[in-house]
């Protein structure tokens, strides 16, 4: 332990070294055009399955369309990945924005091709996306086959669509293609909650999801039209380069007061405004009551969308603008703030929800929530590190929680399944359930404690951000207990299970069996296990669950060693201290930092924090000690804490699945379970606060609408008539009506013009 | 002051020489009694188009002109277009007739109107590439005539039985206003002549280049120049002189329609071209036309786009939709037309380029809408009549009933309304970005308005045959007999999607048509 810690540690340390050639992206050159094939090949099965549509295929083509087109843009990101090298590469698929104004002497230009922008964290990025967007599709391949010739060919169409949009927002080489890549993942987002689109509540989540974003993506816009006007282009390459940007900069990294006093306040406001956008789409408080309403969908979307992927393009938009945030002495403060506050609430309202797929909801919230603190203190190599281990452990904890809903006709309550691991066929399920289970608790060793302990220690070691260390290293506590809490009443203890009520829920469940994949002795229908529960057999997963579930547990193990991979931060980190998202000040000089590169030496962002402080002697510790030498125990201590406490509440001694010992502690808490139950009471809060106005409001429009408008369509029947009746007396006369009005026409245009223009 | 010879000009005008011989011969043939030669009137008509298509597009620009690369370009848009329509027009007269003759009456020669409806859609055809080449006003104005006169004749003989009493009173109106029209742009005409002593506008253009040399723009010229394009403002259905437009594309037979919201519009727009492009685009600050012919285009542009757009709203009948719509997509053009060609510095800035581009595009998606509505009919009442497919609940449910059309529909709606990736999206955005490098952006933001507008309306022809079921308390729409106005309505909403792929080749294409000459006007001014 203590060797791997030192290994890691003199990574880190070389990493400082390595912050002092300044931050400064190097000259991006031209790239393969090849490259445009990651996000041509998902929409070529947009198309395809588009066409499955048309053509009512009845069969699981689009599933492997899909899976092929997938797998084959995995292919070519893997070799965009050994293609890269130290500059960032542009690729223009084409001339997408070129428009330009003004007089001679100050020409504006708005330009932006459909290009990409290929730095190492876009690499990252997506292999990731792509990677585990075609293992989602190969599992939903099976998820959903229930729907196969209804609804299959338009999960995966929009599947697809959602997998070529992500390609646009983190490939895209300025941020207009981002945006609309941002869109296009919220399209198919929505698209995708409300799949089932016969039940109201996937619609209204569907709704609740698109709304709420769209508040975020209205500060992301404003930023972006912000980012123009002051620097006059949308282009990152151009923006990185820009003699302005890199001077407002310097100003930045003095850090004095009178050097923050040369940044205009608008430039502040950018990040503000982008920090926004990145809260809506990352469900960051308050924008975050979307997501958990969002497991709506079907599984596999959750496991991508609202797991992997698309949940953290907040990350890697502020990641990629992490430049753009060190204008503003507040911005990373208060995204550090938010993301404890989100993360820490979400915990809370994690545990106490009894849906299982609702606690991996808010604790993917939770964790984005870590990921935010990780940018706000600093440590972007720690946030990116964190989206990479969460985007596996994640994904598999909610296809596993997938799995059981899939084979107990839509349960999900923890109250009434037990033991589900021990179950016959249910055993690949019930391990790599453990596997998620133990990386999100952060049990030392795994994918996921490595991570979180490198966001906890920057907290602790950012000055001023001690408190938020502590709030996080709680909530790694409180991660643990409930991530357990789950694992220890579903998948292990006394065998009982009670199947789920498809009625109102997912009717898409009620032919499971006959959907052909080899377990029609188990059909039966919705009928039969309303009435006859106790004849209901829970189908265990078939091959491609079980496949992708294992692929994915090995996944979470494989990437441990690409902690130890390369100098700090492992293999991430060295992608992300390649890219736009390293920080360290500009100008500093490699012998500045020797002397502390040891107290110092976490990552490039350090760097920029020291200097900026010019203080080495505030710089924070873990209660007087290093703080990267003791979280590694601190953190894995604390996890075990909590996998400990939810072992004695919820397995110890629980002999049925709808009662376990916790039971008797909750009344010595008084109201604060059923308020952690009711999730704070926040979506109420938000109902009273906008939604009663805006309907009161919509209701007074509305009548304005009918009496005005329909006044107007009314009134535009009525006022020919009667025009008729007092300009024409003859019956001919309506064209003498149209010539008077011409020649009228003619008069008061010209009357216009000339009292205008004199 | 040099003036194209004769022989030089008929060099150019062999398209028209094509047009006019086929028109003689179809006017013979229409007549014939043979049925198997009168059924030859359209194949003639599309054989001398196409021809005339050819020699367009083999066509050099000489150079000379004020927009010399126009008259080319103009000429195969329109000649495409022209195929396009021909293709609609099938049917349109006679139908009663030849029940008549197939039921054993003899032909009537006096009863037919097959010869001069195709002969008088080859003439205004034929006016349409004359206004092209237009290089003098006299002829201007005679091209612009000739455009119209047969239009307001097939108007008239559009439809035949009960309907035909509706057409007439369309014919008669659309005549009469459109004398009015001519008057006023004659007037304006006479005025420019007044103030410049020239109708060659090669000629006026330098009289005007020249203030304080015995030239310049006097108060008489601004006053002719305004004249002339609120009389033009009539073809193009503009703000003020837009009032027929509801009434006479509803009395009109659909095909005929959609070629009202093609033909005069075109060569209304290619007459305000030339004539703005006298006083150039390059006077004042923001280097636009003459204040207040500036202000006169800007004032009708915003009028025209709100006004047709709202207008639109409030009708039920597809028919009047469509023309109002006809009327706010003029509105869009002007806005354009008071961008100017632009600084040259990008294909984007050239706001005539963009007006061209979108006169093909919407001719095309136009052409499809209007298809539709042609290719339907109820079937006949206790009366006996065909009833034309009219209101927008006629085309309930059509993607079910007759998927091909309603997905014709659809398609063609989306492009008008400027949704994305169809071709009236990469129409519009010219028009948008000419007018920002002109800086006009108040025009800007009022052309993003109406666009927002025009998506109301648009979009119920898009939910009608869409999303709605079938009226199952009326029997199903029936196509018509006949075959090639499918057809047509195919390759329009084909082409709205194909034509994306060449969005930029021809939007290039525009721009070499819409580029001025090199500037050699000081040499010729000595003369």
């Amino acid at each position: 332990m203590t060797e791997l810690a030192t290994t890691v540690w003199q990574g880190l340390a070389a990493a400082g070294l390595g912050a002092a050639e300044g931050w400064g992206v190097p000259p991006a050159v031209p790239g393969p055009m090849w490259i445009g094939l990651i996000p041509a090949l998902p929409l070529l099965a947009v198309v395809l399955c588009t066409l499955c549509a048309i053509f009512k295929v009845k069969s699981k083509l689009p599933a492997w369309l899909t899976v092929g087109c997938l797998a084959a843009s995995f292919v070519v990101t893997l070799l965009m990945y050994l293609n890269m090298s130290g500059s960032p590469m542009l690729s223009t698929a084409f001339t997408w924005i070129d428009v330009s104004w003004g007089s001679e002497r100050s020409p504006r230009n708005l330009h932006a091709n459909f290009g990409f922008y290929i730095d190492s964290l876009t690499c990252l990025w997506m292999l990731f996306v792509t990677g585990l967007a075609t293992l989602i599709a190969l599992y939903a391949s099976e998820y959903m086959s229930h729907d196969v010739g209804k609804g299959y060919s338009r999960f995966f169409a929009a599947f697809s669509l959602f997998v070529f949009s992500m390609a646009c927002l983190v490939m895209a080489d300025n941020l207009i293609l981002l945006y609309l890549g941002w869109e296009g993942v919220g399209l198919c987002s929505y698209l995708l909650i409300g799949y089932f689109y016969k039940k109201p509540s996937a619609v209204a989540a569907a709704k609740k999801a698109f709304i709420m974003n769209r508040i975020g993506d209205l500060g992301l816009a404003l930023g972006i039209f912000l980012i123009f006007v002051k620097f006059g282009t949308v282009e990152y390459a151009k923006l990185f380069a820009d003699g302005a940007f890199k001077e407002m900069l310097g100003h930045a990294m003095t850090g004095t007061s009178e050097s923050w006093a040369k940044i205009p306040w608008d430039v502040k406001l950018i990040p503000i405004l982008l920090m926004v956008g990145a809260f809506g789409k990352s469900a960051q408080f308050p924008l975050y009551v979307w997501l958990p309403d969002a497991m709506e969908g079907p599984t596999p979307v959750s496991a991508l969308i609202h797991a992997a992927t698309m949940v953290t393009a907040g990350v890697f938009l502020i990641a990629r603008t992490y430049a753009v945030f060190q204008l503003s002495p507040s911005a990373l403060t208060i995204v550090a703030i938010i993301g404890t506050v989100t993360a820490l609430l979400a915990a809370t309202i994690g545990m106490a929800q009894f849906d299982i797929k609702r606690i991996m909801a808010y604790s993917t919230v939770s964790q984005l929530g870590y990921m935010f603190a990780g940018l706000g203190v600093m440590t972007s190599v720690g946030a990116c590190f964190h989206v990479f281990t969460h985007a596996f452990f994640k994904a598999l904890l909610f296809l596993a929680c997938g799995a059981v809903m899939h084979g107990f006709a839509g349960q999900l309550d923890l109250r009434k399944l037990s033991g589900v691991g021990k179950m016959p066929g249910w055993r690949i399920v019930g391990i790599t359930m453990l596997v998620g289970c133990l990386n999100l608790a952060g049990f030392p060793l795994l994918a996921g404690f490595w991570s979180k302990d490198m966001i906890l220690a920057q907290a602790f070691i950012t000055p001023g951000m001690g408190l938020v260390g502590w709030v996080l290293l709680l909530t790694a506590g409180l991660t643990a207990y409930y991530t357990f809490r789950v694992y220890f009443r579903v998948f292990v203890g006394p065998q009982e299970h009670h199947p789920g009520d498809e009625a109102h829920g997912h009717d898409d469940h009620d032919a499971h069996g006959h959907g052909g994949h080899g377990h029609d002795d188990h059909g039966h229908a919705k009928a039969d296990h309303k009435h006859e529960a106790h004849d209901f057999h829970p189908h265990p997963p078939g091959w491609a669950i079980n496949l992708v579930l294992v692929v994915l547990a090995a996944a979470s193990f494989a990437i441990i060693p690409l902690t130890f991979m390369g100098k700090h931060g492992g293999w991430v980190g060295d992608m992300v201290s390649h890219s736009s998202a390293a920080w360290s000040a500009p100008g500093e000089h490699h012998d500045d930092h020797a002397g502390h590169s040891h107290a110092a030496g976490d990552t490039h962002s350090h760097a920029g924090e020291s200097s900026r402080s010019h203080d080495e002697e505030k710089l924070g510790t873990f209660l007087g000690m290093d703080p990267h030498a003791v979280m590694y125990y601190v953190s894995g201590v604390v996890g075990l804490i909590g996998i400990g406490v939810a072992y004695r509440l919820h397995l110890q001694g629980r002999t049925s699945a709808a009662t376990s010992r916790a039971d008797a502690l909750l009344p010595m808490l008084g109201p604060i379970p059923k308020w952690a139950q009711n999730k704070w009471y926040v979506d109420e809060f938000y109902h009273f606060l906008f939604v009663r106005p805006l309907w009161v409001l919509s209701h007074i429009f509305h009548l304005i609408d009918r009496m005005l408008v329909d006044g107007l369509v009314n009134l535009a029947g009525i006022l020919p008539r009667a025009l008729g009746a007092t300009i024409r007396p003859s019956q001919s006369g309506q064209l003498h009506g149209y010539a008077v009005a011409m020649a009228g026409g003619i008069g008061v245009l010209l009357l216009i013009v000339l009292l205008v223009a004199r | 002051m040099t003036m194209q010879s004769m022989h030089d000009k008929i060099l150019e005008l062999w398209p028209e020489l094509v047009l006019f011989a086929g028109t003689c011969v179809v006017m013979v043939m229409g007549l014939s009694p043979k049925l198997a030669v009168r059924r030859m009137c359209a194949p003639v008509a599309g054989a001398a188009l196409a021809v005339a298509g050819v020699l367009a597009a083999l066509t050099t620009p000489e150079g000379r002109g004020l927009l010399p690369g126009l008259m080319p370009f103009a000429k195969v848009v329109v000649s495409v277009v022209g195929l396009a329509m021909l293709l609609l027009l099938d049917g349109t007269v006679d139908r009663t007739e030849e029940r008549l003759i197939a039921s054993g009456q003899p032909f009537n020669p006096l009863r037919t109107n097959r010869a001069e409806f195709y002969a008088f859609f080859l003439f205004s055809l034929t006016g349409l590439m004359l206004c092209a080449s237009a290089n003098d006003l006299i002829w201007l104005f005679l091209a612009l005539e000739l455009t119209s006169l047969p239009t307001y004749i097939m108007v008239t003989i559009s439809r035949g039985g009960k309907a035909g009493a509706r057409s007439q009173e369309a014919g008669v109106k659309y005549f009469f206003l459109g004398a009015m029209g001519a008057a006023t742009f004659l007037f304006g005409f006479a005025l420019l002549y007044g103030a410049t002593g020239t109708t060659n506008l090669q000629a006026m253009k330098e009289f005007f280049a020249h203030a304080g040399e015995g030239g310049g723009i006097t108060d008489l010229a601004i006053a002719g120049m305004l004249m002339s394009l609120l009389g033009v403002a009539f073809k193009i259905a503009a703000v003020p002189m837009h009032l027929y437009t509801p009434d006479v594309y509803e009395g009109a037979a659909a095909p005929v329609s959609a070629f009202l919201a093609f033909t005069p519009k075109t060569a209304g727009f290619i007459s305000m071209i030339l004539l703005c492009s006298t006083m150039g685009w390059t006077h004042g600050a923001g280097h636009s036309l003459p204040d207040l012919v500036r202000l006169l285009l800007w004032v009708m542009a915003a009028l025209t786009m709100t006004v047709g757009n709202v207008l639109a709203i409030l009708q039920s009948n597809v028919k009047r939709m469509l023309a109002y719509s006809s009327v706010a997509h003029s509105g869009y053009m002007l806005v354009a037309l008071v961008a100017g060609p632009g600084s040259g510095r990008g294909i984007t800035d050239n706001g005539l380029a963009a007006i061209l581009f979108y006169l093909l595009s919407y001719g095309l998606m136009n052409l499809g809408a209007f298809a539709v509505l042609a290719c339907l009919e109820r079937r006949p009442g206790p009366d006996g009549e065909y009833r034309e497919i009219e209101t927008v609940d006629d085309l309930r449910g059509l993607c079910k009933t007759q998927p091909a059309l309603g997905w014709t529909m659809v398609v063609c709606a989306l492009s008008l309304l400027g949704f994305p990736p169809l071709l009236g999206f990469f129409a519009k955005v010219p028009l948008f970005t000419s007018a920002i490098a002109a800086g006009e952006i108040v025009l800007v933001v009022i052309l993003g308005v109406n666009a927002a507008i025009a998506a109301y309306y648009y979009l119920r022809l898009v939910a009608m045959p869409l999303l709605e079921e079938p009226d199952a308390t009326l029997p199903p729409a029936a196509r018509t007999p006949f075959v090639s106005r499918p057809l047509a309505a195919f390759i329009s909403a084909a082409s709205v999607v194909v034509l994306v792929a060449f969005a930029g080749t021809l939007m290039r294409e525009a721009g070499e048509a819409a580029k001025p000459p090199k500037a050699t006007g000081h040499s010729n001014a000595a003369k």
